[in-house]
């Protein structure tokens, strides 16, 4: 059911904030209204005014700057999917957007948009949290959260109501082996019951210089345990060594329970999809010859 | 491709309809639109089951544009409307009248001059409700104690002469079907071995793209509804009942239906549209959204408790079997639902001693109908998968074991009337050659994934007693117009009509044009549902051909002065035979004899009446049944349960097949509900509250989860031209093969459907395997 409101399209983002901070909580910012038009459909939102950013081209960019991909906030998923910067400089990214939902969902969903929303049961958050992102956002003043610092609950993010987000940094790694595993329990478009997205560097003899393993879709927020990612350093990833981690993960998580997946099977889940992620991310790494 | 490539579009082999499919110009009811019309929103119970307290609708009408807010209350009170209806049981009331029976049931209903206006108001009514205890399982709602849905006796509908209403007043039991076939206590005794399972399927969805719609208007004294139903005539009786009209002053019109698959049978927003036309004077629109459509019908619930005896050899000799199907708060059609469910216990197996009862329980969940396999789905899931667990425990090739027990031609079905035409056996190993089928079972691993092969074969019994007629006009220039009440709803009813008439007339399918419905001017037709239309309406069609080939023979015999027995019809003209140059075109016949037009009328009915008491056919068969049998080959991530469906084998009975496109395209259809509902699907309640509304949450199978490899067989006798229905043949086969083949490839046994992964992943601990 359809509350009235009424749509502005402003021409920039200092624009968009004013509005937003003049109407305060009657005002919602839209950008591919993927989510958005769900919500309103299930009254979750009732806003008086609409600030759709939709128009802010300068926002759909994707470049190189200063060791770090810059992803605008109005870039769609397929924009990053198909991007060869992307697909250069951060490849895990490209997997990781490539796997949502289906190419109607991916021409229009922003990656502004996902972050915001911070439904637990997304894709692209797990693959930016490995990689270090951080999250432009522009409200009163300019400020850059990194995404461990960014979601803190279920739907919940550090945004203030009037703050949008501008883009996100993607700081370069050298990081040459990477997967992002997604797991549906459903239909193959689901949303993931759990998704794990690994990159793991090694050295001339194989073994690990660094590895990092983020969990998403099981719990509120997705998951990292920088302190379990060090134990793998200095030492061959093996499939033993990786199911220690597995189970580390698996132990440390508090899983949601949905129709997806019950806690339990999502624990179950982390135990093998951690595992796997990373010795596929290893087993590249490898292939590709450590770091001299 | 340009138009040109297509030379005459509805010469196209497939669906006459498809340039109109493709380039979107097919008018759907959606797009009904009328001057003056109003749009339609309904309040719904927020309760399960509860005791209206008091209805506050004052700043509901006093939003701007809105015309009209009506209670179930006020409807009581007129005296020129009866405002329950129902095809069996008229127990639904068009809107609650004293208590609310589901989540999500119509208590009060607003009329607007915009959507948005309905919407605020509809938004401003209050209701309070006074809870009762409410029940949701259908075996808990047959206990002693459940609290009682329908106090009252509800009035009858006569509609039907099919079923035989044994609803139980003053008890949540609907209506009962039993089977008592030869002696259950003799056949238990003579054997060797005894199993009893339980088996269970949940609700789900249909999900038309095309929600359910109605445009309504009222003038005059006559009703005209633009509906989505594939029941235009039982809509037509049922508003004739409410409305006190006799069936004349009710007009009911159908366009095509953007898909069906049984949820659009029986009325189901059709009365309380025309209602709201005839209290507002005004044209009244109402389409339902996704989450209305989720409460409006459903699949039935089922469980099923089934215990077989069999010979040391695997020889059935007894089965016992009850069923429980969940009906919902309203029969809806229910009570026939359980004869399908009832004799379906018995499958396509030779089973000397037969006892079944089936009920049809009221809950406080919303209404349960028709859908696409009816009351077989939930019976071959029970007895596909016992057959399975019985051949494992007998040590038995499973393919032996139904090979040695499926019925042959002439046997006795569950009914205890003789199968014809009967190919269980044919269809069996034709899947399982297909497949590769091996016994013992040779799971093949891969890693974690393990992959193994399943089996299953159903059967159903057509619709008995059931009626079509129709009516084919041949115009001045020998082109032809069928008219027909057979819904096209994307199965492809159009075309096949058309390839039907065209062939008894011996005219090019593009000469021939199929009505679509209008009750003013189509003759009946029971219903556009139970596989029927092809062999059913189709046997009117050519019925009313021959009469206007008969018409056409005698007019050129006058003008030829020839005996009719010397003429010939050939590729659109008579002629004498043995001299073809004596020889009129239809066109010249039809002008000649100034005849204006010819008319033909055409009749198919069919038999199979059942006996009340002991549930056995009275007679001869329905004459149709629908045979399937399915093979699976699937894969198992043993780590995560997941499963992947690699292949699908579905035979189908089809006898001649008349559109082999769109005969196999129903068969794919068939899968992918299969798989869906196989692996995926269930409706969700909390306490009667439904947990998943939209498809976001309800999870229905996409593309890419069709088994990469789907062979489809139709198994044709056309020598004896007999056609079956194959709309809803092989669904019933699809959900046990998969699971048959899951089990196969881990030894976790899931009763209940669907199976997920985390089911199979729970069985694999309990197994002690699996283990990561
Ligand atoms: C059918 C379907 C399937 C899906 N499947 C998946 C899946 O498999 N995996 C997955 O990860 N996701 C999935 N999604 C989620 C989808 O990716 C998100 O809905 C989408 O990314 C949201 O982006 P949007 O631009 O459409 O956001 P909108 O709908 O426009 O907005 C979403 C929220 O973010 C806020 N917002 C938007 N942009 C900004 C901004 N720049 N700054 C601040 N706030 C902002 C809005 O106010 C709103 O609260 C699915 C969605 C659908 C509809």
């Amino acid at each position: 059911m359809f509350h009235r409101f009424r749509v502005v399209r402003p021409d920039s983002v200092g624009e968009a904030v004013a509005l937003l901070r003049e109407h305060g909580d009657g005002a919602k910012v839209v950008a591919g209204s993927t989510a958005m038009t769900i919500m309103l459909r299930q009254g979750l939102l009732t806003p008086t005014i609409l600030v759709s950013i939709a128009g802010l081209e300068a926002l759909r960019t994707i470049r190189l700057r200063n060791d770090a991909l810059e992803i605008g906030a109005l870039a769609t998923h397929r924009d990053v999917e198909l991007s060869a910067v992307v697909r250069e400089n951060a490849p895990l990214l490209s997997e990781a957007f490539a796997k949502v939902a289906n190419v109607r969902v991916r021409n229009a969903a922003t990656v502004g948009g996902v972050l915001a929303e911070a439904d637990y049961a997304s894709d692209p958050p797990a693959a930016l949290l490995a990689l270090d992102a951080e999250i432009l956002v522009e409200g009163s003043t300019r400020r850059s959260v990194p995404i461990a610092e960014f979601f803190v609950g279920f739907y919940e993010t550090v945004l203030e109501p009037h703050e949008i987000i501008t883009g996100v940094r993607v700081p370069l790694t050298a990081h040459r082996g990477y997967a992002y595993e997604k797991f549906v329990t459903r239909s193959s478009e689901d949303r993931p019951c759990i998704a794990v997205a690994a990159l793991v560097e090694v050295d001339a003899h194989g073994d690990c210089v660094d590895a990092r393993i983020a969990v998403g879709g099981a719990t509120e927020t997705p998951l990292r345990l920088p302190e379990v990612e060090a134990t793998l350093r200095d030492r061959p990833i093996d499939l033993a060594a990786a199911a220690v981690i597995g189970q580390a993960y698996a132990d440390a998580a508090k899983p949601l329970s949905d129709m997806r997946g019950s806690s339990w099977y999502r624990r179950e889940m982390i135990t093998v999809w951690a595992r796997r992620s990373l010795v596929v991310a290893a087993a590249m790494a490898v292939s590709r010859g450590g770091r001299q | 491709m340009t138009t040109d490539e297509f030379g005459d579009r509805r010469d196209i082999p497939g669906m006459i309809d498809a340039w109109d499919r493709v380039t979107g110009a097919v008018p759907f009811t959606i797009n009904q639109e009328i001057p003056g019309m109003l749009h339609a929103k309904l309040v719904r119970s927020l309760s399960a089951h509860a005791r209206i307290a008091a209805i506050r609708v004052d700043r509901a009408r006093r939003v701007p544009g809105v015309v009209t807010v009506l209670t179930g209350a006020q409807l009581a009170a007129r005296r020129d409307i009866s405002p329950y209806f129902g095809p069996f049981l008229r127990d639904q009331p068009i809107l609650a009248e004293n208590k609310v029976r589901f989540v999500g049931e119509p208590v009060v209903a607003v009329a607007a001059e915009t959507i948005e206006s309905a919407e605020e108001a509809a938004n401003l009514v209050e209701v309070e409700y006074e809870d009762l205890p409410a029940v949701f399982d259908p075996v808990a709602a047959f206990e002693e104690g459940s609290p009682i849905l329908h106090e009252e006796p509800p009035k009858m509908s006569s509609l039907f002469v099919d079923v035989t209403m044994r609803n139980r007043v003053g008890t949540n039991v609907a209506n009962v079907y039993s089977i008592r076939k030869g002696d259950i206590e003799k056949g238990f005794a003579e054997a060797d071995h005894i199993f009893e399972d339980v088996f269970s399927s949940p609700a789900v969805q249909h999900v038309p793209l095309e929600t359910h719609v109605c445009v309504a208007s009222v003038a005059r004294g006559s009703i005209t509804v633009w509906a989505s139903t594939q029941t235009p005539h039982v809509v037509r009786a049922q508003l004739a009942e409410i409305f006190g009209l006799p069936l004349s002053s009710v007009r009911v019109i159908v366009s095509t239906l953007g898909g069906g698959y049984g949820a659009k049978t029986y009325p189901k927003i059709e009365p309380v549209t025309a209602v709201l036309a005839l209290v507002a004077q005004r044209p009244v629109r109402l389409h339902l959204t996704r989450e209305e459509e989720f409460v409006t019908v459903t699949k039935h619930a089922a469980t099923v408790r089934m215990k077989t005896g069999l010979r040391r050899d695997g020889t059935i000799t007894a089965r016992q079997s009850t069923a429980y199907f969940n009906t919902g708060a309203y029969a809806d059609v229910g009570p026939r639902v359980i004869v399908w469910g009832g004799f379906g216990q018995g499958g396509p197996y030779r089973i000397p001693n037969l006892f079944v009862d089936t009920y049809s329980m009221y809950t406080n969940t919303p209404p349960a109908g028709a859908f696409r396999g009816f009351g077989i789905n939930q019976t071959a899931w029970a007895h596909e998968v016992h057959i399975d667990m019985i051949a494992e425990r007998l040590g038995m090739d499973p393919l032996e074991l139904r090979m040695k027990n499926v019925l042959e031609e002439g046997e006795a079905f569950a009914t205890g009337d003789p199968v014809e035409n009967w190919h269980s056996k044919e269809l069996l190993q034709s899947v399982a050659e297909n497949i590769g089928w091996t016994y013992p079972v040779a799971p093949h691993r891969n890693g974690s994934r393990i992959r193994a092969k399943g089996l299953s074969v159903s059967a159903s019994r057509a619709i008995p007693l059931a009626v079509s007629t129709a009516a084919v006009k041949m115009n001045i220039d020998g082109s032809v117009n069928v008219l027909s009440s057979s819904v096209e709803m994307g199965q492809g009813i159009q075309t096949a009509l058309a390839l039907l008439a065209a062939e008894a007339l011996t005219v090019a399918p593009s000469q021939v044009h199929v009505s679509e419905v209008d009750t003013d001017v189509t003759p009946y037709d029971q219903q556009s549902s139970a596989s029927r239309g092809t062999y059913s309406m189709g046997a009117a069609v050519q019925a009313a051909a021959d009469e206007v080939k008969g018409q056409l023979l005698q007019l050129a015999s006058e003008e030829l002065e020839v005996s009719p027995a010397d003429l010939e019809v050939v590729a659109g003209h008579v002629r004498v035979k043995g001299s073809p140059d004596r020889c009129l075109s239809f066109s010249e016949i039809v002008r000649k004899s100034r005849s204006g037009n010819l008319m033909g009328q055409g009749r198919y009915r069919a038999g199979g009446a059942l006996d009340p008491d002991t549930g056995l056919s009275l007679g001869p068969g329905p004459g149709h049944w629908h045979q399937a049998a399915g093979a699976a080959e699937v894969e198992v991530d043993i780590e995560t349960g997941h499963v992947d469906v690699l292949r699908f084998n579905a035979a189908v009975f089809a006898g001649r097949v008349i559109n082999r496109v769109q005969a196999e395209l129903q068969t794919e259809g068939n899968v992918a509900f299969g798989v869906s509902q196989a692996l995926f699907e269930e409706m969700v309640f909390d306490h009667g509250q439904l947990q998943n509304t939209n498809l976001g949450d309800y999870m229905i199978s996409s593309i890419k989860d069709m088994p990469q490899q789907l062979n489809v067989t139709l198994l044709e006798y056309p020598e004896r031209s007999e056609i079956h229905g194959v709309g809803e043949t092989a669904l019933p086969s699809i959900m046990p093969a998969i699971a048959n083949a899951i089990y196969n490839a881990t030894g976790v046994r899931v009763t209940d459907l669907p199976v997920t992964p985390e089911k199979v992943l729970r069985g694999l601990r309990l197994n002690g395997n699996g283990a990561s």
